[in-house]
């Protein structure tokens, strides 16, 4: 019977319908079915995410899945983002691409977040994949134009080049002209990252002209409003449009002209960019309004009455991002008028004009977000900054908004209580978490005390990202949290009263998530040292910038922690500025 | 890339671990708080990098708004004040060059080294802070700075 069963499906058989596979949740379930299927998958994986670079080798990668054409890789921590993961942390990429080169020549997908990208890695992608197709470079930095170029000579049939928030160095705004004229192929072209000179918009022309199937165009701020009309008209087919610069004087036969090339894209869906925006050019827009489903207006200085101008012209809007500027803001009011409009809102992101002030300059308060909770049930993902915040409020938005899985709410001064009741937040979040059960990502702001964490870990099933600050009485918190979080893949914690107790009692927990970052906490050197000892599956690294931890007494703090499993030990290109906790680095030096 | 592991190691070269005057500044503050001190005391706490935004999202703001953030500045000896923009600069650096045009004097701040000979050709810059109190200018980062100051002062040494 069972030698019937193992020939019924031949490898070809099992290999096609493992190709209907995509998840990699999946794809890992079937590979542990048995020892056949994990060879046959291993053979036909085309897709790795790998969402710590560190977690394992490019090696042992290759060893495993031979024939990858997508690699997706994650480097630096996501603190990393608020400037607080020194320079010359880590986050190479160029080995990945030295060993993929050799192993992977039909690999045609990179995709990388927070990885540090040299020239050199450029060229190297550049020179070993004759089938590049996809680069993606999100948040990276490393590199210049130079290495731009290389890609734009050398990738024939480039499809997607994509830069976003990414830092580049300007050497020359010529890199665009590198495309060569045969290339024809792109689909996305995201530079709105780049700076003044870093671009030549002739070149830029030219290549939107001979690329029909362009649908995603992302233009940086140095490309002028009197610019747009010319590249919209040479690409009409555009469902994804990033202006550049969106100011001008007003003259009429300007706005006509861009009115006209707005009104051509009957296929334009989402719109971002506006940098600088004069709101008498707003109304350009409001023939693709209609079919607006997504606007980011997070860089234009827009002041509430324009914005609700516009947006009673959007009615299908799904996604939306604000930035509040000083003296332009969209203000409750705006938010208001969101949610009597855009009922199919799913996304909301509302920053802050003035950040490091101290009074309130924006009439912004937590009455903007209960109204979009109240008129938007769709409501999935907020990041929301505010100055103030109550647990009525909280309670509120949870009760009316369960479908919530990404909440994310920073009131700008920390420790900032309830303002109606002085009390602290712990009831509000807690509400969140109890009403909204397939919340997977919670950030954490206000005066907090352990009782937050209680809830947390009592509710917080699915939770798969956490972010703390200045929160928690004691290790309690951590505790519950630790203890509590069955889904956790990662948590972030700054200047929190966690010390040793809860972590070393939740050790084996580490080995379940993707990483912990904790800085300006009360962990012991020697805590860490423990860790390291004792849990081999994980890379515990502490990082001060000031002096080594073993010069200071074991009991003393360390200034920031990094700990991450791994199945690839200690890596080797840690600056002097971070220690390796694992013994065998020890026993080595 | 090696380090040394053991306690015997040498630390008195400042050039030996890459770090910022900023970030030894702070340090200096966390060891304050930490030695005998439990960190759930009350402000103030070392707070850089707040609120948690990206670089690129709170530059723009500097960089294309239109706001301004006046403060008075005075100089010991002179009763009439000027106003400068603190927004106009990026830096404790930019600020310090300004004043000293200004003022026709030598700074002195936290940052600053003296001739030690000569101290009447410096001045010393205080602000006054939100608590009232007159803190030399320079010890926290510069957005903090931004957030807590009211006024300057130049003092005589």
């Amino acid at each position: 019977m069972q030698k019937e069963m193992a020939y019924s499906f031949p490898d070809e058989v099992l290999k096609h319908v493992f190709s209907f596979i995509q998840s990699d949740k999946d794809r890992n379930a079937v590979s542990l079915v048995c020892k056949s299927w994990y060879e046959i998958e291993r053979w036909c994986r085309r897709k790795v995410f790998i969402g710590n670079c560190y977690a394992v080798s490019p090696r042992m990668v290759i060893r495993r899945f031979p024939e990858v054409r997508s690699i997706e890789l994650k480097g630096k921590p996501h603190f990393a983002d608020f400037n607080l993961v020194p320079d010359g942390w880590g986050g190479y990429v160029l080995q990945w691409i030295a060993e993929m080169a050799g192993a992977y020549p039909w690999l045609g997908e990179i995709r990388l977040k927070r990885m540090v990208v040299t020239d050199e890695s450029l060229e190297l992608i550049a020179k070993s994949f004759k089938n590049f197709k996809v680069l993606v470079l999100f948040s990276c930095e490393g590199f210049s134009t130079d290495g731009l170029a290389a890609i734009a000579a050398s990738c024939k049939n480039l499809r997607e080049l994509d830069l976003r928030e990414s830092e580049v160095d300007d050497l020359s705004g010529h890199w665009l002209a590198q495309f060569p004229e045969t290339c024809t192929s792109l689909v996305s072209l995201n530079i709105s990252c780049l700076g003044s000179d870093e671009v030549s918009f002739s070149a830029l022309e030219r290549l939107v002209d001979r690329c029909p199937n362009l649908r995603s165009l992302q233009l940086n701020r140095a490309v002028t409003l009197d610019k747009i009309a010319n590249i919209l008209r040479r690409a009409p087919q555009l469902v994804d449009f990033g202006t550049g610069n969106y100011a001008a004087e007003l003259q009429p036969d300007v706005f006509s002209n861009l009115a006209g090339a707005f009104s051509s894209c009957k296929e334009l869906k989402s719109l971002s960019g506006f940098w600088d925006v004069v709101p008498a050019y707003l109304p350009a827009l409001y023939s693709i309004c209609p079919r607006l489903t997504s606007l980011n207006l997070s860089y234009a200085t827009i002041q509430s009455p324009d914005l609700i101008k516009l947006v009673s012209h959007c009615p299908r809007l799904q996604r939306l991002l604000f930035l509040i500027q000083v003296l332009d803001y969209v203000e409750d009011s705006g938010l208001e008028e969101l949610a009597s409009s855009c009922k199919d809102l799913q996304e909301l992101r509302v920053f802050p004009s003035d950040p490091f002030g101290v009074e309130p300059n924006v009439s912004l308060t937590e009455q903007g977000l209960v109204a979009v909770s109240l008129g938007c049930p769709k409501l999935q993902s907020v990041l929301y900054f505010c100055r103030r915040m109550s647990n009525a409020a909280l309670v509120t938005i949870a009760q009316n908004c369960p479908n919530l899985t990404r909440f994310r709410l920073c009131i700008i001064e920390p420790k900032t209580p309830d303002y109606l009741t002085l009390d602290p937040l712990d009831a509000g979040f807690g509400a969140i978490v109890e009403h909204c059960k397939d919340l997977r990502r919670l950030s954490l702001s206000g005066l907090l005390t352990d009782h937050v964490f209680e809830y947390i870990g009592t509710y917080g099933k699915k939770l798969e990202m956490l972010s703390v600050a200045f929160a928690g009485d004691s290790d309690l918190g951590l505790h519950h949290v630790l203890s509590g979080c069955e889904s956790l893949r990662k948590l972030e914690i700054r200047d929190c009263p966690f010390g040793d107790k809860a972590l070393l009692a939740n050790a084996a927990k580490l080995e379940t998530m993707r990483s912990l970052w904790m800085s300006s906490c009360a962990v012991s050197f020697g805590a860490c040292k423990l860790l390291g000892q004792k849990m081999p599956k994980l890379n515990v690294e502490v990082i001060d910038e000031t002096e080594p931890p073993d010069s200071r007494p074991e009991s003393y703090p360390v200034d920031k922690l990094y700990i991450y499993k791994s199945v690839a030990g200690p890596r080797f290109d840690m600056p002097p500025f971070v220690w390796s906790m694992d013994e065998a680095v020890k026993i080595l030096h | 890339m090696g380090r040394p592991t053991s306690s015997s190691s040498s630390i008195d070269s400042p050039n030996h671990f890459a770090f910022s005057s900023t970030a030894s500044s702070q340090r200096d503050l966390t060891t304050d708080l930490r030695l005998g001190l439990s960190i759930s005391i009350a402000p103030p706490y070392v707070r850089e990098q707040w609120p948690p935004m990206k670089a690129a999202v709170a530059e723009e703001e500097h960089e294309c708004n239109s706001s301004t953030f006046y403060v008075k500045v005075y100089m010991e000896g002179i009763p009439i004040g000027r106003k400068l923009d603190l927004l106009a600069h990026e830096s404790y650096y930019d600020l310090i060059r300004t004043l000293e045009h200004m003022f026709h004097t030598n700074i002195i701040w936290a940052e600053a080294e003296m001739d030690r000979d000569h101290y009447e050709k410096y001045h010393v810059l205080t602000y006054e802070d939100k608590e009232g109190d007159w803190m030399m200018v320079g010890d926290v980062p510069w957005e903090m700075f931004l957030s807590a100051v009211r006024r300057l002062k130049i003092s005589k040494c």
